[in-house]
């Protein structure tokens, strides 16, 4: 509503004229970002605190280390439907072949245009059993991983399954949030939605008792490539 | 409303929740954890002041330029291809729901935690329309089948025993009784995913605005919150204009203190920056994105002496301190904002006519402005609001009197600090008879506590505190 806006906005200009609001000053721009921190270090506090959510983590040396990591995961589910990143967007070479070489089918994630073939396609793809993505970045200090969308980054894949695995460079390990967003100033205007997964889903609404998975994901594996 | 019914009803809330013995426990239990869960998280932060001081710097700024900035943040949710729609109170907000429903043919919506839409009473206004509203958040679900309204900000459902929810489940989503929480937690998963994916809308809050890159921060740990923005076609979020922050970097500053202050986790399970709907050659997420913007009274505010209220990011963390809020729970309010951050906000939103006796609910122990991540000094405000009840005429005399002398000392710094010295003295005294509870006080104090009894002043008073951490 046009009259609301100049309304709200012609209020608040007259509020401001005389309001007195507590500790308000100029904001000095914000401190230079920390140089990234010595890797062996971020691996260690990454996986250090991802542990006590719940979620696992794994090292691996190269490409065919990771991809035997997540051909194990995937063997302790029973489904044989997964929902993907495209290849490019997962940091190892290989995983697509391998999939299909297991027999694992990969299912389309792109919904369709009209209303009720998009619940239906949603219906579909709640039954994958894993979803499996790349991660744009790490942040040591939370054990969160960034995953950002695109054409072929679906939100999906990561959301909808019981089981996410989530592979990660290690190269792409950051102290904390404000580093990266340093790092990537403008990674909103290229990814609509940006997710910074930290472990699994988990509620205590109750009683207090924590349960894990309650919408998301029950099981976060991060694979982490070195 | 007359005062009278309001004085009533209030005594009457109260009574009745400090006769709730489940409640009372729960109560105890849920602040108490929350509580020492903060306190560790802080802990663990390394310049805590130092981050809760920015965090604070954040807020003032921002609404101190909040014209320029919401200016700024609609140019860029427009530009990432999002709708803005400024609503100049709860009844603009209802209609320009329901309006964007009408058009898109929506007859179902799942929700994720609002306290914007609790504040407009939007689920009242749908389901006038004959629109089904499901919330998704595992506590509010709880609490919308058993009809009732969230006991507290973080935990909505924490009144009720596993029992109960057995019950209630078994009642209403038609499973075998259980009360093992894990089972009922899949059932709801279950029964809550079917809503998610034949939802034609989502509705959601929003933590914060970030003004230069037009997106909205959205932090949750069940996955509810990424479901409704993500599977049903259109997006609304909902969010009150003070909400923003002007960048980035000042959102991780915000976010730092957020978790901490809430339930002790350094950061939630997720933390989702939407910035427009899905792109066009994205395969999923929504079509469309509609951010609410609502003021109902936010605007005005700004020019009170209240409006460092505004400064709030509703983290809780002063509702677990609150040693009312403990004994009498959220209910007992009788407002949607509740605990020290609602005994402020709700008359200053609302007029204090309805709501006098709000800002009498606190003994301005001073807790929650001890534990505020933006150090927001609550208790200035009440004694503020308590003048305007006064003004307003709506105070028996002896309570006027009452809070005339304590303004009085208050706002004299010697005096002051005699005063809460000696309630401490008389605290202490009568703490080791009642648990910590002041049943009566000497004159001229004891007007006050005819009708309510007081929580202990706190060890240290705050100018106390002050001077010590000045000398530093
Ligand atoms: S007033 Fe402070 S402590 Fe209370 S909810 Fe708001 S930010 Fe949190």
């Amino acid at each position: 509503m046009r009259d609301d806006k100049t309304l709200v906005l012609s209020q608040i200009r007259e509020s401001l004229r005389t309001a007195h609001l507590p500790a308000a000053r100029a904001l000095v721009p914000p401190r230079a970002a920390i140089a990234q921190g010595d890797r062996a270090q971020l691996i260690e506090n990454f996986r250090r605190e991802l542990e006590p959510l719940g979620g696992s983590s794994y090292l691996a040396r190269n490409d065919e280390q990771a991809i035997a990591v997540v051909l194990q995961i995937l063997g302790q589910g029973d489904g044989r439907e997964v929902l993907t990143w495209a290849d490019e967007d997962i940091p190892v070479r290989g995983l697509g072949a391998a999939l299909s070489l297991n027999n694992y089918a990969r299912l389309d994630v792109n919904l369709p245009a009209d209303a009720e073939g998009r619940k239906r396609k949603l219906a579909e793809l709640a039954s994958a059993a894993a979803g499996i993505t790349g991660a744009m970045a790490g942040f040591a200090d939370t054990a969160s991983v960034a995953l950002g969308t695109s054409a072929t980054r679906s939100r999906l894949a990561s959301l909808l399954p019981p089981t996410h695995i989530a592979i990660l460079r290690t190269s792409d390990l950051f102290p904390d949030m404000a580093c990266f967003f340093a790092a990537n100033p403008h990674v909103t205007r290229d990814a609509s939605n940006l997710v910074f997964v930290t472990g699994p889903s988990r509620t205590a609404d109750i009683e207090l008792t924590l349960q894990r998975g309650v919408h998301g994901p029950k099981f976060v594996h991060v694979v982490l490539v070195d | 409303m007359s005062e009278h019914i309001s004085n009533v009803t209030f005594h009457d809330r109260v009574d009745d929740a400090l006769r709730n013995q489940i409640l009372h426990t729960a109560l105890d239990r849920a602040t108490g954890r929350f509580q020492s869960l903060r306190a560790n998280a802080l802990a663990e932060l390394q310049d805590a002041d130092v981050v809760r001081d920015r965090a604070r710097l954040i807020r003032a700024h921002t609404l101190s330029k909040l014209d320029t900035y919401l200016e700024q943040f609609v140019a860029n949710v427009e530009k990432a291809g999002g709708h803005v729609h400024f609503a100049r109170d709860a009844n603009a907000l209802n209609e320009i729901v329901n309006e964007i429903a009408r058009t898109r043919n929506v007859r179902g919506v799942v929700k994720g935690k609002s306290m914007i839409s609790e504040e407009t009473h939007l689920n009242h206004a749908l389901e006038a329309e004959h629109i089904r509203v499901v919330e998704t958040d595992l506590g509010e679900y709880i609490v919308q089948l058993a009809g009732e309204t969230p006991s507290h900000i973080v935990a909505p459902a924490i009144h009720k025993t596993k029992e109960e929810i057995g019950e209630l489940f078994h009642q209403k989503i038609n499973i075998p009784y259980t009360d093992d929480p894990a089972l009922m937690t899949a059932a709801a998963r279950h029964v809550l995913r079917r809503e998610f994916l034949d939802a034609d809308m989502g509705i959601s809050g929003v933590n914060f605005g970030v003004a230069e890159t037009g997106s909205i921060c959205l932090v949750e740990n069940e996955g509810n919150g990424r479901l409704t923005t993500t599977a049903p076609r259109i997006h609304v979020a909902l969010m009150g204009i003070e909400r923003l922050v002007p960048n980035l970097d000042d959102l991780s500053v915000m976010l730092q203190v957020l978790a901490r202050s809430s339930t002790g986790q350094k950061i939630t399970v997720y933390t989702n920056l939407i910035t427009g709907p899905r792109q066009d050659d994205e395969g999923d997420g929504p079509d469309e994105l509609h951010v609410i913007l609502l003021d109902n009274g936010r605007s005005k505010v700004l020019a009170t002496e209240v409006a460092e209220i505004l400064y709030c990011i509703r983290c809780g963390a002063c509702l677990n301190a609150c040693p009312v809020y403990r004994e009498i729970g959220g209910h007992a309010y009788g407002s949607v904002y509740t605990g020290p951050v609602g005994a402020v906000l709700t008359p200053a939103l609302e007029g204090i006519a309805p709501w006098s006796d709000l800002p009498h609910a606190s003994s301005l122990c001073g807790a929650c402005r001890q534990v505020c991540p933006v150090r927001i000094d609550i208790p200035r405000m009440l004694l503020v609001e308590r003048d305007w009840a006064t003004r307003a005429g709506k105070l028996q005399w002896w309570l006027r009197l009452g809070l005339r002398m304590y303004s009085f000392t208050v706002t004299r710094p010697t005096l002051f600090k005699l005063a809460t010295t000696a309630g401490r003295w008389g605290s202490r005294l009568v703490g080791a008879s009642s648990g910590g509870w002041i049943r009566s006080l000497p004159p001229p104090l004891n007007g006050w506590t005819q009708s309510r009894d007081f929580p202990a002043f706190a060890q240290k008073s705050f100018s106390e505190q002050f001077e010590a951490s000045r000398k530093k």
